[in-house]
């Protein structure tokens, strides 16, 4: 194989990590926008608080003096999960279900002031400058002659790569087989009928919620290992490249979510490869506008009814 | 009724400012304007410190001209309208002399308020270019330009390190883009080619795309043009993913959090900063000083803020006058021998040299002098 298809394929993996976790967040996007059709804006600072719990709990392990790190992200991981779970339920408790008779314009206008609340939240009780970790995990699989042409995946791509995949299935098998998955997709399609049928919808808009920051604590655990930094300010960006997946892929399709992250992070990981890494976000989000000029509703959106 | 007791009242607080006035004008009054408050008053500290030490030490040998120096502070909290603001009090205020302001951001647009009123003003800490552009003659600066530390970056690259391949990175932004171009400039003067120059998005956490084209293009030097988050982030995935190569970058980057960020990625990683002015044995007892009273003299811009009341002090008493336009005249002949070196202006208002040394930092946040 050449060198060139090396850098491609190269170019391409660290385009899939970053892809993934754009996915894991745009669930959260797209479930609650599917069901109760609002854009939950402070689902990017639920992604920040993930890292932050994270980071609070793995420090804290380590000193208890747990030093297996698959041990200690396995339980850090569990921590961030639940916290950053109990914060999706208490958001959607708080800000949005007093609200949910009323014009969705109010409920989006609650969604930011909460999400400015978190962020000065996390801001007034951690501060304000980047907090770091050390590497935990280190290395890397090298594909092809070390001194020429290679292709380089450390372990830390491997593991966001296949716990972004391990949670998709799971998302898919309960959405399809379980009870509850059947009452959600049984919501967005009709969530006045739903409730005539006997399924409290209260519930299953708090469980998609929960559902929504569970995946993006699981991405604030790995972007914070990956990147081993975490400021107050990092839910803003990550919250508007997965809401921009979320809409590429269609917003309110789950399988949407995942393909849209993937594209979106393969574009500007090829952008900044071939063409420039200051024009990344500029491609990305011209295809953004050229996707939703051909395909308004998204790349697997269903076309949205006119209802009279 | 309520009327006239406002109005007594207005009556009696003019006059008490009045007779305020009228006691303290035996003093000369400088104003240290800088951020007390805000997000950057560390910075702010460290200029307010240096101006009061000189302040009092000035007035113990006797004085300017038989008078005393009074400091006043003013908080502009590195807010340019908060800066405006502030600058207009200053010159309601009837002042002459400024130490201030300390950000680029909030310096501009006070400096353009001073030179309108005739007020003279000395910026120990503002690196931006611009600001001594406008052709004043009223604004000063002891401390060195962004546009001089590109230089002594690429002639250390040209000299010392001799690599074969450089890459010039920046993040987009005033300060890092114009470091970053002063770099690539004097290394191809120096017959070394540049194989990239590109711009990075501040904030960014992923750079991997970037990393792998620098391997791509087998670079062995890297040139970084802004602030620690972005390199230190760069300099991780780099360890990462396996790229050889030597980075180097402006003082924006030389600070602990680096290490913090980058681990063992940041061992060995060059950076230009302005000298340490008190490891200089002539500064030993102004040293003593400062740790007399529990301060610390190492921040960067204590010694430059010393030098700028030092050197206002100096030319009202070679002048023997209080008049701001020939103390700025004056200024502007003079050479003056201070903690920060001799300080001499050129017509711009800017030191004619100041000098950026070349370190080497280590993974423990420390740094020693690169050879």
């Amino acid at each position: 194989m050449s060198e060139s298809i090396f850098y491609f394929l190269q170019q391409v993996t660290n385009g899939l990590t970053i892809g993934s976790t754009y996915a894991l967040i745009a669930i959260g996007y797209t479930m609650v926008y599917g069901i109760i059709g609002m854009i939950n804006f402070a689902h990017g600072e639920v992604y920040m608080m993930g890292t932050y719990v994270a980071f609070i709990a793995l420090a804290g392990l380590s000193m208890l003096g747990i030093d297996n790190p698959l041990l200690l992200i396995g339980l850090a991981l569990m921590v961030s999960i639940m916290v950053a779970s109990a914060y999706g339920f208490t958001i959607e408790r708080v800000a949005y279900r007093p609200l949910r008779s009323s014009k969705r314009l109010i409920a989006l206008i609650s969604a930011i002031g909460m999400s400015i609340f978190l962020q000065n939240y996390i801001r007034l009780a951690q501060g304000s400058r980047d907090i770091a970790m050390p590497s935990l995990i280190q290395g890397g699989f090298l594909m092809g002659d070390p001194n020429g042409s290679h292709i380089m995946i450390s372990y830390m791509q491997i593991i966001i790569m296949i716990s972004t995949v391990i949670c998709m299935v799971g998302l898919t098998l309960f959405i399809t087989r379980s009870r509850m998955g059947r009452a959600c997709r049984a919501c967005s399609q009709d969530i006045g009928m739903t409730n005539l049928l006997g399924i409290n919808s209260n519930n299953v808009i708090a469980v998609t919620f929960v559902i929504g920051a569970a995946l993006a604590a699981v991405a604030g655990m790995l972007l914070g290992l990956y990147y081993g930094v975490v400021n107050p300010y990092i839910g803003f960006m990550a919250g508007l490249k997965a809401f921009t997946a979320a809409v590429l892929g269609g917003i309110g399709s789950i399988p949407g979510a995942m393909l849209g992250g993937l594209i979106l992070g393969v574009t500007e990981s090829l952008t900044a490869g071939y063409l420039t890494a200051e024009y990344k976000d500029v491609v990305a989000f011209s295809l953004l506008v050229l996707i939703l000029l051909f395909m308004p509703s998204g790349i697997l959106g269903k076309p949205e009814v006119e209802k009279i | 009724m309520k009327s006239m007791v406002k109005k007594t009242l207005i009556g009696m607080g003019v006059s008490a400012a009045l007779m305020a006035a009228a006691t303290a004008q035996a003093d000369i009054k400088i104003a240290m304007a800088g951020p007390v408050s805000g997000p950057v008053a560390q910075y702010g500290d460290m200029q307010f410190i240096g101006a009061e030490m000189a302040i009092e030490q000035i007035n113990k040998a006797g004085g300017v001209n038989g008078e005393k120096l009074v400091g006043i502070k003013y908080d502009d909290a590195c807010d340019p309208k908060q800066a405006v603001a502030v600058a207009n009090k200053i010159v309601n205020d009837g002042i002459k002399f400024v130490v201030g302001h300390l950000c680029s951001s909030s310096t501009q647009p006070a400096s353009d308020i001073y030179e309108d009123e005739g007020v003279v003003m000395i910026t120990a800490a503002s690196t931006n270019p611009d600001i001594t552009l406008q052709g004043y003659k009223m604004i000063f600066r002891t401390i060195g330009l962004d546009s001089l530390q590109g230089p002594v970056a690429g002639r250390y690259i040209a000299e010392k390190a001799k690599p074969k391949r450089i890459a010039v990175i920046h993040d987009k932004q005033q300060y890092g883009e114009g470091i970053a171009t002063a770099v690539k400039k004097t290394v191809e003067d120096a017959g070394l080619k540049v194989v990239m120059f590109e711009g990075v998005t501040a904030g960014d956490k992923d750079f991997s795309a970037l990393v792998a084209k620098l391997k791509r293009n087998d670079v062995d030097f890297v040139y970084y043009g802004g602030y620690h988050p972005e390199l230190g982030l760069i300099l991780r995935q780099s360890k990462e993913l396996g790229l050889n190569a030597k980075f180097m970058g402006p003082e924006g980057v030389g600070n602990k959090d680096i290490s913090a960020i980058a681990g063992e990625a940041s061992e060995g990683l060059l950076v230009t900063l302005p000298p340490s002015f008190e490891l200089d044995p002539k500064n030993q007892k102004l040293v003593k000083a400062f740790e007399m009273k529990n301060q610390d003299p190492s921040g960067p811009f204590v010694m430059p803020a010393y030098a700028a009341v030092q050197v206002m002090a100096d030319s009202m008493k070679a002048s023997g006058s209080t008049d701001a336009e020939e103390v700025a005249e004056h200024m502007r002949k003079t050479s003056f021998t201070t903690p920060i070196g001799d300080v001499k202006f050129d017509e711009k208002g800017d030191l004619t040299s100041f000098n950026f040394v070349v370190y080497n930092w280590h993974a423990d946040g420390t740094k020693s002098a690169a050879k």
